[in-house]
């Protein structure tokens, strides 16, 4: 009973300072909704375009990309200001168009188009985009090369020709289909990966950023004073990691709610993802009373827990999806608990995944869990009964 | 003067001597910088051992469904990916289920008949749930394929439409070129070499640098609350010392913080990780401005705080909201306008784009008008919080 006073305060504590609410409650929604304006959301990548010459063929591969739903187009006047507005990150990519691609193609010989994206993000797709939209216009422009090298017809008039038969041709149609019991990627919405994702690094980095306050407790003597109360060690130890705890799971269930109200993003099962939730605070928790009770310099403590964090969420897969981690890393990144959390979430929202189905992890969480609040229980106990 | 340096120097030892100051300055960023780069880096990179697994399944056999085994033959020599054939769809599924597998290609029996024949025919991606990215590139590799396919259909449609003859053996005999060679009319060439941008590695160090670097210099100002709190302010005041040694002291310790930190980092992560900072006089006055930048902004913070636990959260939100924007740790201002533009009042931002401006051999010179930004905000925030530091002593 006592230890649930002692953790109930310390969340009484974390809530009444105005920087926790910044770092707990507003910080992770600002960033969720950041990343997904970046690399998903709302907001259309921009294609920047630079046509050397006005021609047929230039408009109609500008045409065809600006037709394109996914993104948008802005035309540059100037080469050099759509490089470095590729640089400046103003638009994600660019188009080169260049000066010719008329003549050149009339005399059978390849045009040159060059292609700009930022060397992080969305370049691949775009690339993807703007390589289909491209071929559409030059697919024609081939055909008729071929046409007119083998029949002596003048390039106008096959060209004609062709793109007349192109809408008609068989075509050959890329279909994809998935194996699994769901289906992707009509079920998953742009936030549903990216939100347990940065669920699972901010839960840990609070629970870790909470160890400045359980050093503060124990600086200022008031762990001292409560063991000068008829109050037990174990009850101490007890009540901080609820406390740990208990702050760890509000702001989970704070960023889980938000996000299913705000984006709509799919969680899963409901009961397996509370579940999850629960086990990940708990080994946050017990990170967090770990490095409070080792540390007894909460500007130390607090400069090693963004390293920890933030290191353990990127090797864990928090910030690059696990499935493009090379088989070593893959390896690596299992020895922290968010890739086991996040194989977890992915289980529960790819594959409609219940209790059951992630017992495995539950079961790896919930090894961390213990372990560490062993080792938690030990160095705590022994930090507050040692003489200061 | 020489007083403020005296203070200055005490407090130097007595930082050097603080694990703190070594952690965040130092061992925080470069630590996160060589996570980051050994996850992010070696996502890519095939010599890391390779990461994606394809299958191909070609029930077809036909010549055309075999050119796209070459195809990806040739793209698996490059090192991307790694291909494995399979004699059916069972076994396929299996491996993809197991896992072992991304995706795989599935060519039905009559795909190339129907392509010979002009009529629609279709090129399956079967993927795992578990890997939408490899799935994506998977599709993006076939329709490349197809695109092939039908920029030479249309060739071989076009020139029997303009000789008014149908396509017949007789026809194929006819022809004196390949008609495949209708998918060159173009080369689409990624000339993203041309311009100048950070390199994965050292974006992530420049980021990591930058983002301590106004934790790190926090050591410094920020002291003077703590010593204001302790009673020894008071008693520095007491001593023959003028107000403005005791503030120029903590901003001389500030400053040299910073220089020591960014100084370590720009070599270390040169020389361990491989980053490539660029021409050293240009990044020397970037890291000079930028540090300035961060002792007049946590200056302010100095000022304005009541407590040193005040001054520690504020300076920890400003730093992590500015970072935040000036895209230290990823890009920003890829979501368009409105972004792009609020990143520049940040002096993050300005560092990582005279970084980036000093890329691929650029002079020094290149860094002048980012330098020159940072400067102003160094100037701006270091005069009002000098005023406002100097007025907080006089209370």
């Amino acid at each position: 009973m006592k230890a649930l006073a002692i953790g109930l305060t310390n969340i009484r504590r974390m809530i009444r300072e105005r920087s926790n609410i910044f770092f707990v409650f507003i910080f992770p929604i600002a960033l969720i909704l950041l990343i997904g304006a970046q690399f998903g959301g709302g907001v259309k990548p921009l294609i920047g375009v630079f046509v050397a010459d006005e021609g047929q063929i230039a408009e109609e591969i500008t045409d065809v990309i600006e037709s394109q739903d996914s993104v948008d187009i802005r035309r540059f006047e100037v080469r050099e200001d759509l490089v470095s507005a590729v640089e400046r990150g103003q638009v994600q990519a660019g188009v080169f168009l260049p000066a010719g691609i008329e003549t050149q193609s009339a005399a059978g010989e390849a045009a040159e188009i060059g292609f700009v994206a930022r060397p992080d993000g969305t370049g691949p797709q775009l690339q993807a985009i703007v390589g289909a939209a491209v071929a559409d216009v030059m697919k024609p422009v081939g055909a008729a090369q071929f046409a007119s090298a083998e029949t002596d017809a003048a390039f106008e008039q096959t060209h004609q020709v062709a793109q007349d038969l192109a809408g008609r041709a068989g075509g050959v149609d890329v279909e994809v289909s998935a194996v699994g019991e769901a289906l992707f990627p009509d079920t998953l919405g742009q936030f549903d990966l990216g939100a347990s994702s940065q669920l699972v690094l901010f839960v840990f980095l609070t629970a870790l950023a909470g160890s400045a306050a359980l050093i503060l407790t124990r600086q200022l003597g008031i762990s001292s004073r409560m063991l000068s109360t008829p109050t037990s060690v174990r009850s101490i130890v007890v009540g901080e990691s609820i406390g740990r705890f208990g702050v760890a799971l509000v702001q989970g269930l704070y960023i889980v709610v938000l996000t299913l109200i705000i984006f709509g993003v799919n969680w899963g099962d409901p009961i397996a993802s509370v579940l999850l939730l629960v086990m990940f605070s708990a080994v946050g928790a017990g990170a967090g009373v770990l490095m409070g009770s080792v540390f007894s310099n909460d500007q130390q403590a607090g400069g090693v827990g963004v390293v920890v964090s933030l290191g353990l969420a990127a090797l864990g897969g928090s910030m690059l999806p696990l499935e493009l981690f090379s088989p070593t890393m893959q390896t690596v990144a299992h020895f922290t608990p968010h890739a086991w959390a996040l194989d977890a979430y992915a289980e529960l929202v790819r594959h409609g995944g219940t209790t059951g189905d992630i017992l495995l992890e539950l079961g790896v969480l919930a090894g961390y869990a213990t372990v560490l609040f062993a080792l938690a229980a030990w160095r705590l106990r022994i930090a507050i009964t040692r003489p200061a | 003067m020489r007083t403020a340096t005296r203070i200055a120097v005490k407090d130097l030892k007595l930082r050097l001597r603080d694990r703190s100051a070594l952690i965040i300055g130092i061992i925080a960023p470069l630590s996160l910088a060589f996570i980051f780069n050994l996850v992010f880096g070696g996502a890519f990179d095939p010599t890391e051992g390779i990461a994606i697994n394809y299958g191909i399944v070609d029930l077809d056999g036909s010549e055309i469904s075999r050119s796209f085994t070459t195809v990806l033959e040739q793209i698996e020599a490059e090192g991307v990916l790694e291909l494995e054939q399979f004699a059916d769809v069972e076994s396929a599924d299996i491996e993809v289920e197991g896992g072992d597998l991304d995706s795989y290609f599935l060519l039905e029996p009559g795909f190339g008949q129907a392509v010979t024949a002009n009529t629609p025919a279709t090129i399956k991606v079967v993927g795992s749930v578990d890997s939408p990215t490899s799935t994506q590139i998977a599709t993006s590799i076939a329709s490349q394929f197809a695109t092939g396919v039908e920029a030479t259909q249309l060739a071989i449609a076009t020139t029997a439409q303009v000789t008014s003859t149908p396509v017949s053996p007789e026809f194929f005999a006819s022809l004196n070129g390949d008609p495949q060679s209708a998918a060159f009319s173009y080369r689409l060439d990624d000339i993203t070499t041309a311009t100048r941008q950070l390199d994965a590695t050292t974006y992530m160090a420049a980021g990591m640098a930058v983002f301590f670097l106004f934790f790190t210099v926090g050591f410094g100002v920020l002291g003077l609350l703590e010593e204001e709190r302790q009673g020894t302010l008071t008693r520095l005041m007491a001593a023959p010392i003028s107000r403005a040694s005791i503030v120029g002291g903590k901003a001389i310790l500030s400053f040299l913080l910073g220089i020591i930190s960014m100084f370590v980092l720009v070599v270390a992560t040169q020389v361990l990780m491989g980053a490539s900072w660029g021409a050293p006089l240009g990044v020397a006055l970037l890291v000079i401005a930028g540090v300035l930048s961060a002792v007049g902004i946590i200056g302010l913070v100095a000022a304005i705080a009541k407590t040193p636990e005040g001054a520690g959260n504020m300076s920890s939100i400003i730093a992590v909201i500015l970072g935040m924007l000036g895209g230290v740790f990823f890009q920003i201002g890829q979501s368009g306008d409105f972004l792009s533009r609020l990143t520049y009042i940040t002096p993050h931002a300005w560092f990582m784009r005279g970084l980036a401006d000093l890329a691929d051999g650029a002079p020094w010179t290149a860094a002048l008008p980012s330098v020159g930004a940072i400067l102003t905000f160094a100037l701006v925030t270091g005069a009002l919080s000098w005023v406002l530091l100097l007025r907080r002593l006089q209370r």
